[in-house]
């Protein structure tokens, strides 16, 4: 009796198994799909030019740094890069300045018509960037900074502003008051409570905010296409250059291309706990 | 913006700055008459329904099976974060290099099915659900993600009463569970709706708007009318156009998912 008993329990537990390796494997499946044309993209950049254009491709490749080496020996996509990271960089950390000193207010002090925010903040991103192009090319033809860095810098600050706003409030409201409270008995004043107390301890949801801006930056092309001059073109700007009526590099793009979602691709890679709260604007902890 | 409400009523061009005068609701009378405008609507609407709704479903799928645990999951979800951070130029480029005709990988694939070699972008019957597959591989991941979080966030006890199989576990699902996550499912959608509407990179790196205009989205007529025609009231009027039909879809949406409680 008891006998027949295991026996369906063996049962029972070996169809679990195999139920739970069918759905791993179509797991597989699906990530492969969705993994494949990054594959590609990879594999073409360590192609050789004859590879990259045969009518049967191959799936393996034997690796060459040669395109990466044409890239910045070149086409001059060492210095889009390197613009980039610099436009990136500043206005991110101006973002991250700029927001904590608004975010730690809201998160701490009560006040009326706190829960706007969101509204707020969900409104900004409604506005379709290409319908706010046109009257910010013409302020910042006014001051004169079309074609300089500066002005990207700017625009990039002021695109990211209202999310890290809201992620850093959500950041800094997790924090347990009673630390800052502490502190405060301790006779330290509220702006060195915020900088020696408050501040330290949020540094993971800074370093995940500021990647969040940072990739937001970094890819952005609308607004680097039309600020920019030759001198100034950020690396997406920069790709868009090999294209030519003439001939296409297909391998030679693909190494570019490459080198521009690489980092972005560390970086969200090592805030994935955070990615889905930046990007649901919180909604979703 | 309010710049930009400014100059929708004037007649602007920027390449005869001097000549700026009031117009009235000159280029909005302009806009509404123009079939070409009429046209985009349709494109737009027609990327962005079907794309998101693809998405959601795909998502929520994606999302069921990696909900509960097997050994790699936490790998292959790694893997899937990976094509929405492409910058969309990027992925523009790569969409075409891989869908080229002559050497491209897909239709290399597609004649070895015996389909032939097909232009998947220059074909005017093919190329805008081209750029929905794109966009459906670089924001599918996105849905999965959030809904798998929110997945993650219902209680217990439901979930338990859902294991067991059959009929049961579909009706909890359908009736419990996607009631208790439509908070965040309102959110995803309203976030794609948003994203959707604005999509320029994309077709600024594969089609332009072509083959004739089956891709002429409401965004790339707007950067056409203003970067290229360099006439600033028309653009400032269709952006003002474009954005209350984004509030009209998102608010539609959303009281679709809510319901009536909004």
């Amino acid at each position: 009796m008891s006998h027949a008993k295991t026996r369906l329990h063996i049962n029972l537990q070996s169809r679990k198994k195999l139920f739970t390796w069918a759905r791993g494997i179509t797991a597989l499946v699906i990530s492969l799909i969705f993994f494949a044309p990054i594959y590609w993209m990879i594999l073409t950049a360590f192609k050789s030019g004859n590879e990259a254009f045969t009518a049967t491709p191959s799936l393996f490749a034997m690796p060459s740094l040669e395109n990466f080496r044409l890239v910045f020996s070149q086409n001059d996509f060492g210095r889009a890069l390197s613009t980039s990271l610099f436009v990136t960089t500043i206005s991110t950390l101006l973002c991250l300045a700029v927001g904590a000193s608004i975010a730690y207010p809201l998160a701490r002090v009560r006040m009326r018509g706190q829960k706007h925010i969101a509204f707020w903040i969900l409104s900004l991103r409604i506005i379709p960037p290409i319908a706010t192009i046109i009257p910010l090319f013409l302020m910042l033809r006014a001051v004169g900074l079309t074609g300089s860095i500066w002005s990207l810098v700017l625009v990039y600050t002021y695109m990211n502003l209202p999310l890290t706003i809201w992620l850093l409030r959500g950041f800094f409201a997790d924090l347990p008051i009673e630390i800052e409270e502490a502190a405060f008995v301790d006779g330290a004043s509220r702006l060195r409570t915020f900088f020696n107390v408050t501040l330290p301890l949020s540094v993971p949801g800074l370093i995940a905010t500021g990647l969040l801006c940072y990739i937001f930056a970094w890819n952005e092309f609308l607004f680097a296409n039309i600020l920019t001059g030759a001198n100034t073109r950020t690396a997406p700007v920069g790709l868009t250059e090999y294209v030519t009526p003439v001939s296409v590099e297909w391998n030679k793009i693909m190494a570019a291309g490459t080198l521009v979602v690489l980092p972005v691709w560390i970086g969200a890679l090592s805030v994935q706990r955070y990615l889905v709260r930046g990007l649901t604007l919180g909604a979703v902890k | 913006m309010f710049y930009s409400l400014y100059a929708s009523f004037f007649r602007w061009n920027l390449a005869n700055p001097a000549n700026a005068r009031f117009g009235g609701w000159h280029n909005y009378n302009l806009i509404l008459t123009d079939a070409s405008f009429w046209n985009s609507v349709f494109v737009t609407v027609k990327f962005v329904s079907i794309s998101v709704s693809i998405e959601l479903i795909l998502g929520m799928a994606v999302a069921l099976l990696f909900f509960y645990r097997f050994p790699g999951d936490r790998f292959l979800r790694a893997i899937m974060i990976l094509p929405m951070v492409v910058a969309p130029v990027v992925l523009g480029l790569l969409s075409r290099y891989m869908l080229n005709v002559q050497f491209g990988v897909i239709s290399f694939f597609t004649e070895y099915l015996g389909l032939g070699r097909i232009d998947f972008l220059g074909d005017p019957g093919l190329a805008l659900a081209t750029l929905i597959v794109i966009d459906i591989w670089q924001w599918t991941p996105f849905m999965f993600l959030i809904l798998l979080a929110a997945l993650q966030g219902v209680p217990e006890d439901i979930l338990e009463a859902a294991k067991v199989d059959g009929a049961r576990s579909r009706r909890i699902f359908f009736d419990h569970i996607l009631h208790l996550i439509r908070y965040p499912i309102a959110v995803a959608v309203a976030v794609r709706l948003i994203d959707a509407f604005r999509v320029y990179d994309i077709i600024f790196m594969t089609t332009r708007g072509g083959p004739i205009n089956v891709t002429q989205t409401m965004s790339w007529q707007i950067y056409d009318a203003g970067f290229k025609s360099l006439d600033i009231g028309y653009a400032a009027a269709y952006s003002w156009l474009m954005l209350i039909m984004v509030i009209v879809a998102v608010t539609l949406a959303l009281k679709l998912i809510l319901g009536k409680e909004t």
